[in-house]
């Protein structure tokens, strides 16, 4: 990759993503609060969340770097079970979020050191 | 922006005093939970936002180009999918429908968050979705479920995430070569503990728990199907399996 793209494209692109990325954010809101949804679209978006964070949880953790690889001699899986623990008796994100930070550093040094 | 005053009409009175607190306080008050509630986010927001600045000012981005970037488009994923288009020679079409691919979501989100955002003015509603993220998303909805979420405290969220995704950025674009390696300090994982915690605190009751896996679930069987395509991957499988989980749980638990 070199800098050779004119800055003209790159302000298009900018002001581009800037308008589709608030238009994605902003359209739905605009419509959706302002009409009273069916029941079957209101308990599907009731369970948006919990999928959303399910399908992010898999990606981070057990395909680190887009691929899938044995998560047993990996950091991730054990870091993320640390964080899960800290959350569930702090119930506190930054603790949680440093906890797993420390413990994903820890782990990935004990395995070097174990030679995996 | 100024915090909107008066609470959403969606909440529940809470039990416990914690709770009480936190919706009786002032506006400023609320919005200052807001900025710790969403203090994780800054963190997490900060090593990535230095990517960015780095990749974006490798790829001929300035500083002043970098830094708005961020700070308009506030699009994680979307930013850098970008950054691989545009080094790949793309012109400005094929850049903006893969940035619109990757943060497809949003729609999803703004969607899920819009039943707590009725009844606001139409300037606050514009200011919640600028700085809707899967995070920022994330932490306002397990508020909401606590009763404790206000347009205030919102807006904190999405203030402090703003700024540490800018500031990463900042620090990317201005410092880049002259930073050591972020990772010995475990940012990499950054976000991987923010959604896990996340995942947690959204899990309410066994059903809950049982859509997450099943979406995970699909992330994976999704990632072994090799046809698929490989610079939208991932952002396919997160809104697919989201969609598909979430119908899975609408139509098998119809009381709820």
């Amino acid at each position: 990759m070199k800098a050779s793209l004119s800055s003209t494209l790159i302000w298009a692109v900018i002001v581009g993503m800037a308008a589709l990325n608030f238009a994605m954010r902003f359209q739905p809101i605009a419509v959706v609060s302002r009409v009273n949804l069916p029941a079957p679209i209101a308990r599907w978006l009731s369970f948006v969340p919990i999928s959303v964070m399910g399908a992010l949880v898999a990606s981070e953790v057990l395909l680190p770097n887009q691929e899938w690889s044995n998560p047993l001699v990996g950091p991730h899986l054990y870091a993320a079970i640390v964080t899960a623990l800290v959350f569930r008796f702090t119930r506190s994100f930054l603790g949680a979020s440093l906890a797993g930070m420390a413990s994903f550093v820890l782990f990935q040094h004990a395995l070097r050191a174990i030679g995996q | 922006m100024p915090p909107a005053t008066g609470s959403s009409p969606d909440h529940q009175r809470p039990e416990d005093p914690a709770a009480a607190i936190a919706l009786m306080g002032s506006a400023p008050a609320r919005f200052r939970r807001g900025l710790r509630l969403g203090f994780p986010i800054f963190l997490g927001y900060l090593p990535v936002g230095i990517a960015f600045g780095i990749l974006a000012g490798q790829i001929g981005f300035s500083v002043t180009q970098t830094v708005i970037c961020s700070a308009t488009a506030l699009a994680g994923a979307g930013q850098f999918i970008a950054l691989q288009f545009l080094g790949d020679g793309s012109g400005v079409l094929g850049v903006l429908i893969a940035t619109t691919v990757v943060n497809l979501r949003y729609v999803l989100f703004a969607s899920t968050i819009s039943t707590y955002l009725r009844n606001l003015r139409t300037p606050t509603q514009a200011a919640l979705a600028f700085s809707l993220t899967d995070e920022t998303f994330a932490i306002n909805i397990a508020d909401h479920r606590q009763g404790l979420a206000t347009p205030a405290s919102m807006a904190g969220v999405g203030a402090v995430s703003w700024l540490g995704w800018v500031l990463g950025t900042f620090i990317g674009a201005v410092g880049a070569g002259r930073i050591g390696n972020p990772s010995l300090f475990g940012v990499d994982f950054a976000m991987p503990a923010m959604f896990t915690a996340l995942f947690i605190a959204l899990a309410q009751d066994w059903r809950h728990v049982v859509i997450g896996v099943i979406s995970g679930a699909l992330v994976l069987g999704l990632a072994s199907l090799p046809a698929l395509g490989i610079h939208l991957s991932t952002s396919w499988f997160l809104l697919i399996a989201s969609m598909v989980g979430a119908g899975i749980g609408a139509a098998v638990w119809r009381e709820g």
